[in-house]
């Protein structure tokens, strides 16, 4: 190739690589210390960093079949569409290059940048967000099937397990009813000012006809509540509770068509916090799949609430059901957990609807919102791996590594200069174009740097020269068999070059495999190497040649060189 | 300018200790593999694994002022995660907790609310030392040794495409003599790993993969010279073929090493307490990289000539000397090349 087009090509390398490194503007949507989504405008370097460097979430996801079976056929099937759902849900909450992808065939990873609040992320991906309302059950079905879940309890040997926690609970039964009782007006007060819709029928007169049978393993855990259906249990005895409710047994002796499931919401009575469980219609009056949209908004009567919107059909049959059960409470079930307390329905309802918050803040009704919108996952997802790292560690890593970088930089290009002068300093240009060519080529596959990647950045800095160094040997050799400049150069880059394709092609062999094995991270540090293996034959075998042409060609019949 | 030469035309009989060579790199892998045994009776695993292979959670406190590690200790098994192993990470202000698996779990332990109740906990027994949680991570046992299997494949892969590669390019004898270097540098690495006790994560099998690489890449850079030496028709055994070759190439391996260590201490001093095991992987690899190719894939190929010399019936091709004759015959073999 001639020497003109050598040099073009250096120059063409160059522009492009400044091109991929050039600072552009950013927009991405930040989420304020409110919990407000904004979009703000950032210019950067267009390198990207892993998360260990930049901090943020990493999970991966899998299908939870602890609770119900799911046939190994099914589940990649339903984590295709788990995937959607996922994204869907990640993309809202406005995280810019957050990732979601597969991961196999039965994975889903996300990686979200910046996210500082982790548990918040796994909460938003972790939640199927199966949407159900559902009436309250006013038979007092429970209270009938009482003694017989007692027996079985008893049978099944439960007892035993649970009786240490059971039987306190059931000697301080007698004095918490009443004071459950006692309390009734002000818990009833806290509850309408978060429900404006719940404050309809006075139902005490029903807790006061039913006598639990206190003494029973079962029923001894349970306090009649306000409303039918409604059970406090107090928060120590809920894992008891649980055991008992996971028996096939017990599942079996529950009143048929009927659904037993814990609330959201803790009510403190007497320095004693209790959870209200509420007995339910199985069968759903409508579901969340007619849901077409949801907003969170405050409400100066309910506090932070989330309105949301059923489609037409959706509308006309939630119509039809609330108005066969006017005056009856219904409970907004979010996977299998009543949200906040049912309220009355007063009248029936339409297309909209609204989900108080409870006590919780604006940020939660924007994920449950989200989650809302963007549906129900079609099968549980458990987190199996979870990672998140802050973000002044991973600017503390940067640091570091960039400090790392600049003194392994320093330390080669002495050594190169000491020890072979003037080509030692061919060599070091060649060194600052293979810096810039593997930054571009990271910037232009759009790889992300990782902590690793910049220790493989650093360590390729010193292999990078190898190919310097076997060439100039070669060269050296030649010049001491008495070979003109001109003809040791030729001779010395022509001896080198099969050394040096076959060992770097053995470590790009590595580098690849590397690649398809690792994951996070260790690719990160793959994809480095790679970058930087190419750069450095492209810069020692092309670059630094054309280097030594040009000084020959200002040089004409150079006698000696500087090696 | 006169050149600044190292080692220069030098003559060293660099296979005549091979024995002591042997002995010395057998007695330290011994020593490692002993180390091995010591650290499962000690605490269950052969070597330092990482939550990643074993499954768990790790945190990484910060605290704004130095507590002592009986403090955190206590404040940890306090918050409800007796046998956790508390250690200092770098800095008196950072602690690294590493949480054991829930057994019969085999989703992730939720390692923020961990590190979030631990904080918790640290934070009122210990007001002064106010901590924050700076990096969490949780395993899941299944993914945890399903990590453990890729990364064995990973190696073993590693292998057999430098294998396969080396075959291409060399001959079958270059690349079993190149393969039981590397597979001597991994039983090296993995004693420096015993003896330093240092935490096994990915990040650091691909610091053994790296320095499988380099390894081989400069056992590659001498085999090379002595393809190259062998084709010149010399009247050399192999042995002095060999040494010769080391001897070519040792300015090239100064420096280069040179220059590499001078990367990886640099990253071993500056780049910080996250990237430290690979780092001195990497340092160590330079060093068991350099030997490995001098005496294992040089001392393997003598041996693999004497025991399979290169004749099939009457043609006496073992040595450089017989292929010297038999190009003299007219007969090319190639040797050491395609």
């Amino acid at each position: 190739m001639p020497l003109k087009y050598r040099v073009l090509t250096i120059v063409g390398l160059v522009l492009v690589s400044l091109f991929f490194l050039f600072p552009r503007n950013v927009t991405q949507r930040v989420r304020g210390a409110d919990g407000i989504l904004r979009d703000e405008t950032v210019r950067h370097v267009p390198l990207q960093r892993g998360l260990d460097l930049k901090g943020g979430t990493y999970l991966a996801l899998e299908v939870d079949d602890s609770k119900q079976a799911i046939p190994n056929d099914k589940k990649a099937d339903a984590i295709e569409r788990a995937l959607k759902t996922v994204r869907s849900r990640i993309e809202g909450t406005g995280v810019s290059e957050a990732i979601v992808q597969k991961e196999g065939a039965n994975r889903i990873v996300v990686q979200i940048p910046g996210e500082e609040d982790p548990q918040r992320a796994q909460k938003l991906v972790e939640e199927q967000a199966f949407l159900e309302f559902k009436i309250t059950d006013k038979s007092q079905a429970l209270d009938r099937a009482l003694p017989k879940l007692d027996q079985v309890v008893k049978q099944r040997g439960l007892l035993a397990k649970a009786d240490t926690s059971a039987k306190p609970a059931a000697q301080a039964s007698k004095g918490l009813e009443n004071l459950l009782k006692g309390a009734d007006t002000s818990a009833k007060k806290a509850d309408s000012a978060k429900k404006g819709t719940a404050v309809a029928k006075k139902d005490s007169a029903n807790a006061d006809s039913l006598k639990l049978q206190a003494g029973g393993a079962f029923s001894s855990l349970l306090q009649q509540g306000n409303m039918p259906g409604e059970f406090y249990v107090e928060t120590n005895n809920i894992p008891t509770l649980e055991t008992y409710l996971a028996d096939s047994a017990v599942l079996a002796a529950m009143p048929p068509g009927k659904d037993f499931i814990p609330g959201t919401d803790s009510t403190s009575l007497a320095n004693k916090w209790y959870r209200a469980y509420y007995v339910v219609d199985h069968n759903p009056i409508i579901t969340g799949d007619y849901l077409t949209d949801a907003r969170p908004n405050q409400s100066p009567t309910d506090g932070t609430i989330v309105e949301f919107q059923l489609t037409n059909e959706g509308g006309r049959r939630f119509r039809n059901e609330t108005g066969k059960h006017l005056q009856d409470y219904m409970a907004i079930i979010l996977d299998k957990r009543v949200m906040g307390r049912p309220p009355i329905i007063n009248g029936t309802i339409g297309t909209r609807g609204q989900i108080t918050m409870g006590g919780k803040g604006l940020a939660e009704a924007q994920d449950l919102a989200l989650v809302l919108r963007a549906g129900a996952l079609p099968v549980p997802l458990k987190v199996v791996q979870a990672q998140s790292i802050g973000p002044t560690l991973g600017q503390d890593s940067v640091d570091k590594g960039f400090r790392a970088s600049l003194i392994s930089v320093l330390l080669v290009v002495v050594i190169m200069i000491v020890y072979y002068k003037f080509s030692g300093m061919l060599a070091v240009g060649g060194l600052i174009l293979y810096v810039l060519y593997t930054l571009a080529a990271l910037a232009g596959f759009g790889a992300a740097l990782t902590m690793p990647g910049i220790a493989g950045f650093v360590l390729s800095i010193g292999i990078a020269v190898d190919a310097n160094v076997l060439i100039f040997e070669r060269i050296r050799e030649e010049l001491d068999r008495g070979k003109t400049v001109r003809t040791a150069i030729d001779e010395g880059f022509r001896h080198a070059m099969p050394a040096i394709v076959d060992s770097n092609v053995s470590t790009i062999l590595t580098a690849a495999v590397l690649y398809q094995y690792g994951t996070g991270p260790v690719k990160g540090f793959a994809v480095t190497l790679i970058a930087g293996i190419v750069a450095s034959l492209v810069t020692s075998i092309f670059v630094v040649r054309t280097f030594y042409l040009l000084w020959l060609s200002r040089s004409r019949g150079a006698q000696t060189l500087s090696i | 300018m006169p050149m600044l030469r190292i080692l220069h035309d030098t003559k060293y009989d660099f296979i005549k200790y091979w024995k002591a060579a042997a002995i010395g790199t057998i007695g330290f892998i011994v020593l490692g593999l002993a180390l091995m045994l010591y650290h499962k009776e000690r605490t269950g695993h052969y070597l330092n694994y990482s939550v990643e292979f074993t499954g768990g959670a790790v945190v990484q406190l910060q605290f704004a002022s130095a507590p002592g590690p009986d403090a955190v200790r206590g404040a940890v098994s306090n918050a409800g995660f007796p046998g956790s192993e508390v250690t200092q990470f770098g800095k008196a202000t950072d602690y690294l907790i590493r949480v054991p698996p829930k057994t019969g779990d085999a989703s992730a332990v939720n390692a923020d609310s961990v590190g979030a109740q631990i904080a918790a906990t640290i934070n009122k027994q210990l007001p002064n030392d106010q901590a924050k949680v700076v990096r969490a991570e949780s395993v899941g046992a299944r993914v945890g040794s399903e990590l453990q299997t890729k990364a064995i494949t990973a190696i073993l892969i590693s292998f057999m495409v430098t294998l396969i590669y080396l075959a291409f390019r060399f001959e079958w004898r270059f690349g079993v003599a190149a393969i039981i270097a590397t597979a001597h540098d991994i039983l090296t690495t993995m004693a420096f790993l015993a003896m330093m006790h240092l935490e096994i994560s990915l990040t650091v099998v691909a610091a053994l993969l790296t320095v499988i690489g380099y390894s081989l890449n400069d056992t590659i850079i001498i085999f090379d010279r002595v393809r190259e030496n062998l084709k010149k028709q010399r009247k050399e055994s192999l042995r002095d073929v060999l040494n010769r070759s080391i001897n070519e190439t040792l300015p090239r391996s100064v420096l280069t090493h040179a220059t590499v260590l001078a990367a990886t201490l640099s990253l071993l001093v500056f780049a910080g307490e996250v990237i430290r095991p690979f780092s001195w992987i990497m340092a160590f690899g330079v060093f068991t990289g350099t030997f490995s190719s001098i005496y294992v894939a040089g001392a393997i190929l003598l041996w693999i000539e004497r025991k399979w010399p290169r004749s099939t019936g009457t043609e006496n091709k073992g040595t450089a000397k017989a292929l010297a004759e038999g190009r003299r015959r007219e007969r090319p073999t190639p040797v050491g090349s395609r």
